[in-house]
């Protein structure tokens, strides 16, 4: 418990100091471990330790604090109260964060979905399904049940006009939407390749600009090269200018007369 | 023919789509082609090259491949990942199979006709069973590491190449393993970092695999050792495609420089018996990418990005070299795109997804022959109404009031009412369209708009009562005997009493409106009708066949007329009927009836009945007689057809009203200025 402190400024006499300041030293040293059980010992002793340090140079003369046990049990269990509190309190705000983010989550799945009437109308369709059927899984049912709907009226199976009592006034075809994405990726990817072989990187294209050109410079007589006009350029001045010409048309007329 | 003023009409942005896809068929001398957007048109090649059915497109459905199969069987696929039917007589697609190997690149029928090979993007190749009603999967090949993007049949049906990324692979049929892979070069002497891709394989039966890839290269390889025979450096930029004749003795490739390369069989010496492949002759038709090419037995037939279809008759192949053996360009659609309101003034514009409603500007000044009168109003675009989904429109037809559109997409029937009020309109949508009206092949409304006929892709023909701003269902006409032909054409007489509808083989059929019933038939021609208008006071039903003949046929007296036999015991002027383009619409001034108006592609003419017929020796294309000739000699070379040049190229022309004309252009600089970029040519001096 008692820490020797290195003291190179001082003098000789400073072994007697370091053995009387060893003392108060210690007891503040004791007291602060009662206090702080759960902390590492090397970061209660560090504290101390530095502030002693200093403080020691000008309460060299006086005598130290006297504490009573009593007292600093008191503080310490205060302390401890008050760490635990903000704990809890930390945690509770969390808590409440967490809930309101679910809520939050649940509220935009509902959002997604389609409203509860459809969703009640479909399932006691499939059940009705899979009472006739009871192998099949909801889910393919539902797709199959989609599909032939997709087919249109001219099939006459009993399955396809239950569909139809469900589905009054929409017609609506129902895909799983990984199997289209994956269908439409791999759609999209093959285009990117065409487009990138023949007109990509590497190849030899020139604009249809230029190409138009090429005929006009080789003619017996030379002719300038073909210019495209953008008309979408300059609307809104294109338009405040006929409104001024307009108005000041207008005023010579009046100025005139 | 009197004084006219003309609307030229040269806001109509109309731009093909380039043509992806040429499939030949030797039995029916029919040419299959597909376009990018998914529209397959099928071109009767004996009947002047007209097009005689077409399948509307869709967004998704990117056709990479078509071909035909045994039985007139017309299959495509594409790279939604479907193989496709159409059904050539009920005009739709059969069905669509997924081959479930990712989108498809190629296919190609076997020689015999009973078997479909397809290359997919996953590497792997497909066999499928042709059975009378449906294609069955029968076997994968052994699966290659990167697409296979070109597939051909030995002839004998045992070995198959395929060419994919940087190799070519050739596969025993049997047992469905890659016997030889051929490593392709990436240049022509030399390295490079991009990959060469085998666009075009095409296997003989000697065993040569000729190949075409992206280098710019055409090169034998011989599958029995898997070596590199020849190599043929003839571009600077991709070679896309190739078709080898029947008799193996000639081959065609494509370049994306727009050039078609003729190869031949040619002895080494004149006497000797070995050959050797050739490049004879090379043609610049096109000025895009060629992306497909096609042999038949006499003629090389090349399509590409330019959305020009080109057919080149090889000399040394025909056998009457007549102008049957000129060079054949087709760009401009063989059927009517345009519908005129005459009272308002309006015209319909027809695009693959949407419609356009513009109204023709007008003029107050005066001025004589020749001039450009400057507008006091400009063209107003009215309307702009896109259609609902991913289907291409069929048809499309507004009122002569204006007030009614109606159009057609392969699924549904859409009719619209319009409401005029000072200068806006508003757009009502007529909902609840009966059922039985769903796709329908050609739609007209009667002189007054009060009816609606409209042709159904089943055959029938319904006639629609319209009232206010509903509709009701009068009676439908059942199809008669022979088959469907999508080229259903109608025309309604003036007064509503007469329907003309040519679209069956069985000939021109005319129903008497009034008492619904079947009044006669017009004699069949062994050629299809390229367009029909019955005449206004006469009720005779002018007629126009796809080889430029011309026939009038008198509808209360159910015979030909005696005009129309004169001219067919004449015969009409050769120039004449050496045209290139068809007869898309006929009209007629109400004032004269000795006159008609007609025009195609190039050219309109004014039949005047009353005046004689030219016989072979005269001059066909008369310019305007100057005035200070005498009027015998004027007399003596006027003949009934006035025809002229001034508006090409022509889309649709029109008599608005007694004293106005309308002609729609399509100047081909302003296709080609929105087309897909060209390769670059480096031209000496620029």
């Amino acid at each position: 418990m008692v820490q020797l402190r290195p003291r190179a400024s001082r003098a000789p006499a400073s072994a007697e100091a370091m053995v009387d300041e060893g003392q108060p030293a210690s007891e503040e040293e004791e007291a602060e471990h009662g206090l702080l059980l759960g902390q590492p010992s090397s970061g209660a002793a560090a504290e101390p330790l530095e502030e002693d340090e200093e403080g020691d140079d000008e309460f060299d003369d006086e005598a130290p604090e006297e504490l009573t046990f009593a007292s600093a049990q008191a503080e310490a269990r205060e302390e401890e109260r008050r760490v635990r509190e903000t704990v809890r309190r930390d945690k509770t705000l969390l808590k409440e964060k967490r809930k309101r983010r679910e809520e939050l989550f649940i509220e935009q799945k509902k959002r997604k979905l389609l409203p509860d009437t459809i969703l009640e109308k479909l399932t006691t369709a499939s059940q009705t399904n899979v009472k006739k059927s009871p192998g099949k899984v909801k889910e393919v049912n539902l797709q199959k049940k989609n599909e032939d709907c997709e087919k249109g009226n001219d099939s006459k199976k009993v399955k396809v006009q239950k569909v139809q009592s469900v589905s009054q006034n929409k017609s609506y075809l129902a895909v799983r939407l990984k199997d289209q994405d994956l269908r439409d990726s791999r759609q999209a990817a093959a285009q990117a390749f065409i487009h990138n072989s023949l007109y990509g990187p590497g190849t030899n294209r020139t604009t249809v600009n230029k190409f138009l050109s090429l005929a006009n410079k080789r003619l017996p007589v030379k002719k300038a090269a073909v210019q495209f006009l953008n008309n979408a350029w300059g609307i809104q001045k294109k338009q405040n200018a006929k409104r001024f010409k307009r108005r000041w048309m207008v005023r010579k007329m009046k100025t005139k007369k | 023919m009197g004084e006219f003023k003309v609307h030229r009409v040269r806001f109509f942005n109309y731009v093909p789509s380039g043509i992806r896809c040429v499939a030949y068929n030797n039995q029916s001398n029919r040419l299959a082609v597909s376009r990018t957007d998914g529209t397959v048109e099928v071109y009767n090649l004996s009947a002047n090259y007209f097009q005689e059915k077409f399948f509307p497109g869709h967004e998704s459905r990117a056709t990479e491949a078509l071909c035909w199969a045994e039985g007139q069987r017309l299959f495509s696929a594409g790279l939604n990942g479907e193989i496709m039917e159409y059904d050539l007589q009920a005009l739709n697609i059969k069905y669509a199979v997924d081959a479930f190997g990712g989108p498809i690149w190629s296919m190609a029928a076997s020689p015999s006709g009973s078997q479909l090979l397809v290359g997919c993007e996953d590497g792997s190749v497909k066999l499928f069973q042709i059975t009378p009603d449906k294609i069955q999967f029968e076997r994968n090949f052994d699966r290659q590491k990167s697409r296979i993007l070109s597939l051909s049949w030995h002839p004998s049906g045992t070995h198959i190449a395929a060419g994919s990324i940087d190799y070519i692979s050739v596969f025993d049929v049997k047992s469905g393993s890659a016997v030889h892979k051929m490593i392709v070069d990436r240049q022509y002497m030399g390295v490079s970092k991009r990959k060469c891709i085998v666009w075009g394989v095409a296997f003989l039966s000697d065993g040569t695999v000729i190949s075409v890839d992206s280098a710019g290269k055409v090169q034998f390889w011989d599958s029995a050792t898997g070596t590199l025979v020849k190599s043929h450096l003839i571009a600077n930029a991709d070679v896309q495609s190739i078709a080898v004749a029947e008799q193996e003795d000639s081959f065609v490739v494509g370049t994306a420089e727009g050039t078609v390369f003729h190869f031949q069989l040619v002895p080494v010496t004149s006497n000797s018996s070995e050959k050797q492949w050739v490049r004879t002759k090379p043609f610049q038709h096109h000025t895009h990418d060629v992306r497909t090419v096609a042999h038949s037995p006499t003629a090389l037939i090349s399509g590409g990005t330019d959305t020009h279809l080109v057919i080149r008759p090889l000399m040394e192949k025909v056998e009457v070299k007549n102008y049957d053996a000129a060079l054949r360009k087709i760009t401009f659609p063989h059927r009517r795109l345009i519908s005129c309101s005459k009272k308002r003034q309006l015209l319909l514009f027809q695009f693959a997804h949407h419609l356009e409603l513009w109204r023709l500007g007008s003029t107050v000044a005066t001025g004589k022959n020749g001039d450009t009168l400057p507008l006091s109003k400009n063209a107003d675009h009215l309307l702009h109404l896109k259609t609902k989904g991913p289907e291409n429109i069929i048809c499309s037809c507004i009122s002569p009031c204006g007030s009614w559109i109606a159009y057609s997409t392969v699924s549904r029937f859409f009719l619209y009412r319009l409401n005029y009020e000072h200068d806006n309109i508003s757009l009502k949508r007529v909902s609840k369209m009966p059922p039985f009206l769903r796709s329908a092949l050609q739609i007209l409304f009667s002189e007054d708009s009060t009816k609606l006929f409209v042709a159904s892709n089943q055959g029938a023909l319904h006639i629609v009562q319209l009232s206010g701003g509903s509709f009701k269902h009068l009676h439908a006409f059942q199809p008669q005997s022979g088959t469907v032909e999508a080229m259903c054409l109608l025309a309604v007489s003036s007064d509503g009493n007469w329907l003309a509808a040519s679209g069956t083989s069985a000939g021109v059929h005319v129903y008497n409106v009034k008492q619904l019933k079947l009044h006669c038939t017009v004699p069949a021609y062994n050629f299809p009708v390229t367009a029909m208008a019955i005449a206004p006071n006469t009720n005779n039903l002018v007629i126009a066949h796809s080889d430029q003949q011309v026939f009038e046929y008198s509808i209360p007296d159910k015979q030909y007329t005696d005009w129309s036999r004169t001219v067919q015991k004449q015969g009409f002027h050769h120039l004449w009927l050496q045209r290139d383009t068809p007869i898309t619409h006929i009209s007629f001034h109400p004032k004269r009836p000795m006159h008609i108006l007609l025009h195609d592609a190039y050219m309109f003419c004014i039949i005047d009945k009353s005046l004689p017929l030219p016989n072979d020796k005269t001059l066909l294309y008369n310019p305007f007689p100057p005035t200070n000739e005498s009027d015998v000699v004027r007399r003596r070379t006027a003949h009934a057809f006035k025809i002229s040049k001034i508006y090409k190229p022509l889309l649709f022309m029109d008599l608005l009203d007694e004293r106005t004309l309308v002609a729609v252009e399509r100047p081909l600089d302003d296709i080609i200025a929105q087309l897909p970029p060209p390769i670059k040519k480096k031209k000496f001096g620029t």
